[in-house]
């Protein structure tokens, strides 16, 4: 499904953050990404689907056999990409819901099908907000526009639900969520999550695996995957650190 | 003194007079005929000679329609009364004189020359009396206009309100000038103006902002959105007069720039003589954000449309604050 090979990629100055990412995806898995800041995890998410900031020096980037590093950025998305960053944008003035709306007809012109009519389109966000327990207020503001860290996560997922990727890489999606926040915005993935698609889970910690069962866990340090597992690796990082993967 | 004989004085206008600094004054016909006659082609005449004087008055935009004799309109507001509903005023070339009474509400919408002249040139004589409220406005379609000429010269009373709004999206050559009074304790002047320009479009904007009495307050907030060889320039100029306190005057403009063409020029000047006022004033010229263009696109929206949405959304944001009315309504339809 998902397949990254030798991906190396480097910032403005020449900086190389990722040097030679390996990762195989399929479909029904998810994925745990761990491992210490400044080690490249959100520099992978980003650059896979296509951030100016970013130069791919080498390797190559999949989606079902498609190249996806030669795509535009949004026909990345929409070939069945979706990122959710640490620090989701903030867009005054783009009201949230036409953004949805132009967001998600974009990618069913993409796919050759006819635009969403509005009343459908306002049937689906109601039921995909129902879903994730968010209230009107989300509706009217713009794009992340005064959101509360949590808010933005859980507007993360509304996005998710909505376009219906086939991959979805969440980058730190549990940061900024109280205890009922996490227990929400857990239960729309698993709801999201289906055996036609995976999840990327980007986390410095436990607690979002316990709502989320990884099918593997790999720690990134460096810029290079250097220790995969199961879902027990979580937990033995999250008592022992990653100290002791060097010592080995 | 009349306007032709002030116009005779100045002359022509050009890049050394600081009224017309950036203004490609090349472009400018000159008027001064050798019958010692002020003139523009075509242009519409009125019988009545204007009998004020214009000893003190420096814009060429300013004097052009009155020495040109043109056509008069003349609109007054009574005392109380509520016009609201849109009175639309189209003169032309012409200079048109609006008097809102004590306590009245206007709303007035400046309607676009159907007739081309070789320099479209208006003046607007307003005085707003105490406590009336006032919007004026215009959006100009997106289409060729000539050479056109806006003067507003605004007097305010005592706790009256001004909103001026506009939108300019057209391809020509443009200048709009105002000289606004506060002459009253608590008069406020609003201005809000979008330039969406491309193509050879030239728009250039001078105001002078007057504060002669206590707790007033002005604010200038302008937007442009720049494409292709298109050029904007912005001269305000606010005075604070002796024994205005309390005045607050605040002055932003924003410009974001689409490609490498085009350019933007702004002038703020600030002449404070009282201690006790809070002025500002600011500049930005920028790109789309970055990361806002990203996260659209990453979202699947082609980079078109995220970039007409972020435009849209950045023009839009200017006219947010306005009361609720048809200024309001209008210049959002437009965008």
């Amino acid at each position: 499904m998902l397949s990254i090979k030798n991906l190396k990629a480097s910032i403005e100055d020449g900086t190389q953050i990722l040097k030679g990412i390996n990762l195989e995806v399929k479909p029904g898995e998810v994925h745990a990404i761990m491992g210490p800041n400044g080690s490249g995890k959100s520099t992978l998410s980003k650059v896979i689907a296509g951030h100016p900031a970013y130069t791919v020096n080498d390797g190559s980037v999949t989606l079902d056999g498609k190249d996806l590093l030669s795509m535009e950025i949004c026909d990345r998305a929409n070939s069945g990409l979706f990122i959710s960053t640490q620090y989701p944008t903030e867009i005054p003035g783009v009201n949230n819901v036409e953004f949805l709306q132009m967001a998600l007809n974009s990618k069913r012109a993409y796919l050759g099908l006819e635009p969403l009519s509005d009343a459908d389109f306002k049937k689906l966000c109601e039921e995909k907000m129902a879903m994730l327990e968010m209230d009107d207020r989300y509706r009217d503001r713009g794009v992340n526009d005064g959101f509360s860290g949590g808010e933005k996560k859980r507007n993360e997922i509304l996005q998710m639900a909505i376009l219906d990727p086939k991959v979805s890489f969440l980058d730190e999606t549990d940061s900024g969520l109280d205890i009922d926040a996490l227990r929400i915005v857990a239960h729309g993935i698993n709801q999201i999550m289906s055996p036609e698609k995976a999840v990327i889970l980007v986390t410095h910690y436990q607690r979002l695996l316990d709502y989320i069962k990884p099918t593997y866990v790999h720690v990134l340090r460096h810029g290079k995957i250097i220790l995969s597992g199961g879902p027990e690796l979580a937990l033995k990082l999250e008592e022992q650190g990653y100290d002791w993967i060097e010592e080995n | 003194m009349d306007a032709i004989t002030r116009i005779k004085q100045l002359g022509m206008p050009r890049r050394n007079n600081e009224l017309w600094t950036f203004f490609p004054v090349n472009k400018i016909p000159n008027v001064l005929s050798a019958d010692g006659d002020c003139r523009v082609a075509d242009a519409p005449r009125n019988d009545e000679q204007e009998t004020l004087d214009f000893s003190k008055e420096d814009d060429f935009a300013a004097l052009l329609p009155i020495a040109c004799n043109a056509r008069k309109l003349v609109k007054t507001i009574a005392d109380g009364e509520n016009e609201m509903a849109m009175l639309k005023c189209n003169n032309d070339f012409g200079r048109t004189v609006l008097s809102i009474g004590k306590n009245a509400k206007a709303s007035i919408e400046i309607l676009d020359n159907k007739v081309m002249h070789e320099i479209c040139a208006e003046r607007f004589d307003i005085n707003v009396a105490e406590g009336a409220e006032l919007e004026i406005f215009f959006a100009n379609p997106a289409n060729d206009l000539p050479l056109t000429f806006r003067h507003f010269d605004i007097k305010q009373a005592a706790h009256s309100t001004v909103h001026f709004a506009n939108v300019l999206q057209d391809e020509g050559i443009g200048r709009i000038s105002a000289r606004v009074e506060l002459n009253g304790e608590g008069a406020n002047f609003d201005y809000r103006s979008l330039n969406i320009l491309k193509g050879t479009a030239s728009k250039h904007q001078r105001l002078t902002i007057l504060h002669n009495a206590p707790s007033t307050v002005s604010t200038q907030f302008v937007r442009n959105i720049l494409d292709e060889n298109a050029y904007a320039s912005y001269d305000g100029q606010v005075v604070v007069g002796n024994n205005c306190s309390q005045v607050n005057s605040s002055q932003l403009v924003n410009t974001i720039l689409l490609s490498d063409g085009p350019s933007v020029s702004v002038k703020p000047v600030l002449k404070i003589y009282h201690d006790d006022v809070e002025c500002t004033h600011g500049n930005t010229v920028g790109e789309l954000d970055k990361d806002q263009m990203f996260y659209l696109t990453s979202r699947g929206i082609p980079a078109d449309k995220a970039r007409e949405m972020l435009t849209r959304s950045f023009a839009k944001e200017l006219f947010l604050e306005l009361p609720e009315g048809p200024a309001k309504k209008r210049l959002m339809q437009s965008l």
